[in-house]
């Protein structure tokens, strides 16, 4: 029920509020890929483009909730890669411990990853029988369970 | 109450009058009583060790070694007899079942008379041989009594046995090592190859034979054996460690060889003493357990962690992998009339395996210099055990030649660690980047679940929602 009624409005609200971030941030990419134009090929010049239109359609048709999920992903690989780079460089002694470091940074990304699919409102016919604030519930309650995990595990 | 007080006291008695470790009730198996006073050096000998004599005929109708299936003596001296045999009271297989249970037995062997079918076959399930034609005698052309035997060559002059092999104890060496020994009239034997059991005690000079006296040739074709191929004197101890020897020749044990003066043939001018009566109470002492009898006293293991204070459990049934293990035994010789601390021989060592199937640790015992005492020596080793779990067993196998059998051990379980005894992960650097991974995720995490909760869509049907919420 509930989504339903707030499906319509957060388009809206979010794209309300996406027009201002989307006025100062389309500034920046247009001068760099201007730059890029004077400096090397024409098929360059259009990657560059496409990129651009690509960030633009991005920042500008996403709303604010799923750009915060997308924005701690990407905070939770950039973990997730750290660890990783520290077991090849260092070894993996304590192994338990890289298990649960990097195990919490990856479910947590999974866990993250679903909650995203179920928001999502272009998923909203796949999960019509959940709503956000359901979707939302079992995300905090699973991860909790996977910190409670991973914090045992490690020792 | 009164019949244990009398039990007890009558063990007390026992153990006072016994001076060998295993009795001192000694049969003396001879046929001619008459015989006995040619070797009353040799007994008075035995008797002055504190045992007690028992001279029977084999034909005597009251001799018997077993009486309601125990053993009626601890000790056999076998002299061999003139007739054809031992008789029913002494068939090989009585006498197997007497070292069976555990008593022993010193066989003397004569050439003057066939040696008996019964002895044969006896000796033969020990593997030693004897010559095939029974009247079989030792003889060195070189290394001979001249005084004796200078025109039979047949007293045969052996220096006082070696030891074995280096690491060996040697028991039999006399008092001053050019001892030499008269060794008359003997019958070699051939050990054989198989038994690990048997060893030689005394062997012939390289030069020597042996040799048929009826045979009427001039040379000896195909003697049957020749050199240090003959044992003269040779010894089997069992798995029960009771001990058989044969004495390849009787006449070592009467007084005039006791103390006769020999002469070699190419020896300059002096004639020596034998060293028969040191070698015949060496010989007697061993065979009735006197000497070379080992003896385990307490065996400990514990851990080492906090054994300094006192603390550790003595003897625990479970141990964990890799923990630091001191594992202890005490081991006393018996020396003639007390238990003396038992050191090995040179070149030798007291090992302790630590064994699952197959030994993961052997390692060698060390004397400890705080638990020797007068009469034992304390060896001990420490060692941390395997990082592999499973029923493991400290054994202390220590066999060797003359050594009564050591074979000691002590089962434990070896665990692995418990969930709780692993280091917690914050006492290793090495962990720090994923403790720290796992509470970053967490805050961030957290942050974002405030996020979501704060960037909540503003909704034009707040209140409404509100309601339906409140339904």
């Amino acid at each position: 029920m509930a989504p339903k009624r707030s499906g319509p409005s957060t388009p809206t609200s979010s794209s309300a509020n996406l027009k201002s971030l989307s006025s100062s941030s389309s500034n920046s990419p247009s001068t760099s890929a201007g730059s890029s134009l004077s400096g090397s090929a024409a098929s360059n010049t259009d990657a560059t483009v496409i990129l651009n239109h690509v960030w633009n359609r991005y920042v500008q048709n996403t709303p604010q909730r799923t750009k915060l999920l997308d924005a701690f992903l990407g905070f939770l690989v950039a973990v997730g890669v750290v660890q990783f780079a520290y077991c090849v460089l260092a070894g993996n002694y304590p192994f338990n411990a890289f298990l649960s470091g990097f195990s919490a940074t990856v479910g947590q990304f999974v866990l993250t990853t679903s909650l995203r699919m179920q928001t999502n409102k272009e998923n909203e016919k796949e999960f019509s029988s959940v709503s956000d604030e359901r979707a939302f519930a079992d995300y905090v309650f699973g991860s909790l369970l996977l910190h409670f995990f991973c914090v045992n595990f490690i020792n | 109450m009164q019949l244990p007080v009398a039990f007890l006291l009558l063990c007390l008695l026992g153990i006072v009058q016994a001076l060998s470790t295993a009795g001192n009730r000694l049969l003396v198996v001879i046929e001619e009583l008459a015989d006995k006073d040619k070797y009353s050096t040799f007994w008075s000998d035995l008797e002055s060790r504190g045992y007690n004599l028992d001279f029977e005929s084999p034909k005597s109708e009251k001799l018997t070694l077993f009486q309601h299936g125990e053993r009626v003596y601890d000790h056999v001296l076998l002299l061999p007899p003139k007739s054809k045999g031992l008789g029913p009271s002494l068939t090989p297989k009585i006498l197997m079942d007497f070292i069976n249970g555990d008593g022993n037995i010193l066989l003397a062997l004569a050439s003057d008379a066939p040696t008996p079918t019964a002895i044969v076959s006896l000796l033969l399930e020990f593997d030693i041989h004897l010559p095939s034609d029974r009247n079989a005698l030792v003889v060195d052309h070189f290394n001979h009594d001249t005084i004796s035997a200078s025109d039979k060559h047949d007293v045969v002059l052996v220096p006082a046995p070696k030891a074995l092999r280096p690491g060996a104890k040697n028991f039999f060496a006399g008092q001053s090592p050019d001892t030499t020994l008269a060794f008359p009239r003997g019958m070699g034997q051939v050990l054989g190859n198989e038994s690990p059991l048997l060893h030689p005690i005394l062997r012939a000079p390289s030069s020597a034979y042996s040799y048929n006296p009826k045979d009427q040739s001039e040379t000896v074709e195909d003697p049957f054996a020749v050199g240090q191929q003959l044992a003269l004197v040779s010894a089997l101890q069992a798995r029960n460690s009771a001990r058989f020897t044969v004495l390849g020749s009787l006449e070592m044990l009467e007084n005039k060889w006791f103390d006769a003066k020999v002469k070699a043939p190419g020896a300059s001018g002096e004639k020596t003493t034998t060293g028969n009566r040191d070698f015949a109470k060496a010989l007697s002492a061993w065979t009735f357990q006197e000497i070379g009898v080992l003896k385990v006293g307490n065996v400990e293991h514990h851990l080492n962690e906090g054994a300094d204070q006192g603390l550790v459990e003595l003897n625990p049934k479970i141990y964990r992998i890799k923990s630091d293990v001191t594992f202890s035994i005490e081991l006393s010789e018996y020396n003639y009339d007390h238990w003396a601390p038992f050191t090995p021989p040179a070149k030798d060592a007291v090992q302790l395996e630590f064994s699952m199937l197959s030994p993961f640790h052997r390692l060698a015992l060390t004397p400890s210099s705080s638990g020797t005492s007068s009469n034992s020596t304390l060896y001990t080793t420490s060692f941390t055990v395997p990082d592999q779990h499973g029923i493991f067993k400290f054994e202390v196998n220590y066999k060797r030649p003359f050594f009564t059998y050591i074979d000691e051990t002590r089962e434990v379980t070896v665990r692995h660690y418990a969930h709780d005894e692993w280091p917690r992960s914050f006492a290793i650097s090495g962990a720090w980047t994923w403790i720290a991974g796992i509470w970053v995720t967490v805050a961030g995490w957290l942050a974002f679940v405030a996020l979501w909760l704060w960037s909540a869509p503003v909704r034009s049907s707040g209140p409404a929602d509100k309601a339906k919420k409140t339904q």
